[in-house]
């Protein structure tokens, strides 16, 4: 996998794409592995008729009927694209829409100008918050003669603080991930074969 | 309880309704704030806006149904821009649940515009391993994806006879939900030499930065403000557009909400300083 990027050599490149192939098939599998794990989870529960056991009766149900939906009248008709387009994904924008409420609820307890790193991180949320929406844009003035809005300011901190940290931390990511992986291939990292030291 | 303290404890139930009042206020009675359109959604629209008629795009749509009301509406202008353009679209998603998505947003936009499935676009479907299918997909479509979402055999779709590989792509377009984008960028985009740009939730938008600066990603949207950019840059304002005076009014408030959680946070502060200088005095 390594070496052909390094040679246009047409047998690595051969080898390479059967690794690929091969990937996709695995991964595959992986899902019948998470169906068989998942169905084996809830009818133990229901066995034993732990804390919820009924609610695996829902998704044991959901499971089945969208599977038997998808398999009899296949998905572009019938009642599969009904149950993704009124159940799924409903469900998945309700779960997500909570979330507006309760970063709400949370950035008005947590926000507080403690320390000088808490207030920098107050202000800095803040002028991005109204930043990043309309209404930010008519939220200007002049500073020493310039005309400024909060985008510009909020530009400014995406732009130079945010790309400067969050371009250290990739560069440590990657370096992290070489040294690691350089480390697995000399048989020097060997946690990963259950060695302790 | 002193009025500080009230200040520092507002019910949450309140903050819940207050943003829901926010939230839905807007959406019934809209209130019209105009969108100003940034560089980075500027420079995403002059990427598809070079493209010449009969051009082949790549448009990944990362997503599930968590994140639609945010990222759905880059999908939708995306498809009205192409096929105003007369662009041909390939479609494709690493994500399970992208595939009813795409679906519903290729359908919709070809029966608008009445554009030939096969001919003038191609739904690819989901492929369950994501890194390898950017990767592949560089080496060959046909062999990625032997069928399409229909079981259709690839390479007898007409579009996709003309599509073998990347260099057949004038350009990607990863709508993702997630960190995709970047992988697109890197593999697909660092490797292949393909132009990417993407169109991301706002948390993501920020990581797409160091991308965007590097030329690596030539432009993008973040969250909602950008698919409104975008729709007001292609004159066709839709959801995103409505949905601005929501988030504004949205955004709005918690700051209030921030701002007076830390008035009360300082009266109090003094009022216990005081305090206690008057018990030391005494």
């Amino acid at each position: 996998m390594l070496i052909q990027f390094f040679t246009p050599n047409p047998l690595f490149l051969n080898i390479y794409n059967v690794f690929l192939d091969w990937k996709q098939v695995v991964l595959g599998f992986t899902y019948i592995l998470g169906t068989w794990s998942l169905i084996r989870y809830h009818t133990r529960k229901i066995q034993r008729k732990q804390e919820n056991w009924q609610y695996s009766y829902v998704a044991l149900t959901g499971l089945v009927m969208t599977v038997g939906a998808a398999a009899i009248w296949k998905t572009a008709t019938g009642p599969y694209p009904w149950l993704f387009d009124y159940v799924q994904v409903p469900m998945q924008s309700t779960m997500f829409s909570l979330l507006a409420f309760f970063v709400a609820s949370a950035s008005y307890r947590a926000f507080r100008a403690r320390t000088l790193h808490a207030t920098l991180l107050l202000v800095a949320g803040c002028i991005v918050m109204l930043g990043r929406v309309p209404i930010g844009s008519y939220i200007a003035g002049d500073i020493f003669g310039v005309h400024i809005s909060l985008v510009e300011i909020s530009d400014w901190i995406l732009n130079v603080p945010n790309l400067a940290a969050k371009r250290g931390i990739m560069i440590g990511v990657g370096l992290g991930m070489t040294a690691t992986a350089i480390k697995i291939v000399l048989g020097i990292e060997q946690t990963y074969l259950g060695k302790t030291d | 309880m002193a009025f500080y303290d009230r200040m520092m404890s507002i019910d949450r139930r309140i903050i819940f309704l207050s943003i829901g009042l926010a939230v839905a206020l807007p959406v019934i009675w809209p209130l019209g704030i105009p969108v100003q359109v940034s560089e980075e959604s500027r420079s995403f629209y002059r990427e598809i806006e070079k493209l010449k008629e009969g051009d082949v795009i790549l448009l990944s749509i990362d997503y599930e149904g968590d994140v639609m009301a945010e990222v759905d509406p880059m999908s939708v202008a995306v498809m009205k821009h192409a096929f105003s353009k007369n662009l041909k679209v390939v479609a494709l998603t690493t994500y399970a649940g992208g595939t009813g998505i795409a679906e519903r947003i290729l359908n919709e936009a070809a029966r608008n515009y009445g554009k030939t499935y096969g001919e003038d676009y191609a739904f690819l479907g989901y492929n369950p391993d994501w890194s390898g299918t950017i990767l592949r997909l560089g080496e060959s479509f046909r062999a990625t994806y032997p069928t399409d979402q229909h079981g259709r055999v690839t390479g007898e779709i007409p579009l996709m006879k003309r599509v073998e590989t990347y260099r057949d792509i004038s350009l990607i377009v990863s709508i993702s939900g997630s960190g995709l984008s970047e992988y697109w960028a890197i593999w697909a985009g660092g490797r292949y030499g393909v132009k990417v740009i993407s169109g991301n939730t706002a948390i993501q938008a920020i990581l797409i930065y160091p991308y965007y600066q590097a030329h690596q990603i030539l432009g993008f949207l973040g969250g909602l403000k950008g698919a409104a950019e975008y729709e007001v840059l292609i004159k066709q304002p839709a959801l995103a557009t409505k949905g601005m005076d929501a988030q504004s009014a949205a955004h709005g408030l918690m700051v209030v909400f921030i701002i007076v959680g830390n008035v009360g946070f300082f009266l109090a502060r003094r009022a216990h300083r005081r305090a206690r200088a008057q018990g030391e005095n005494a």
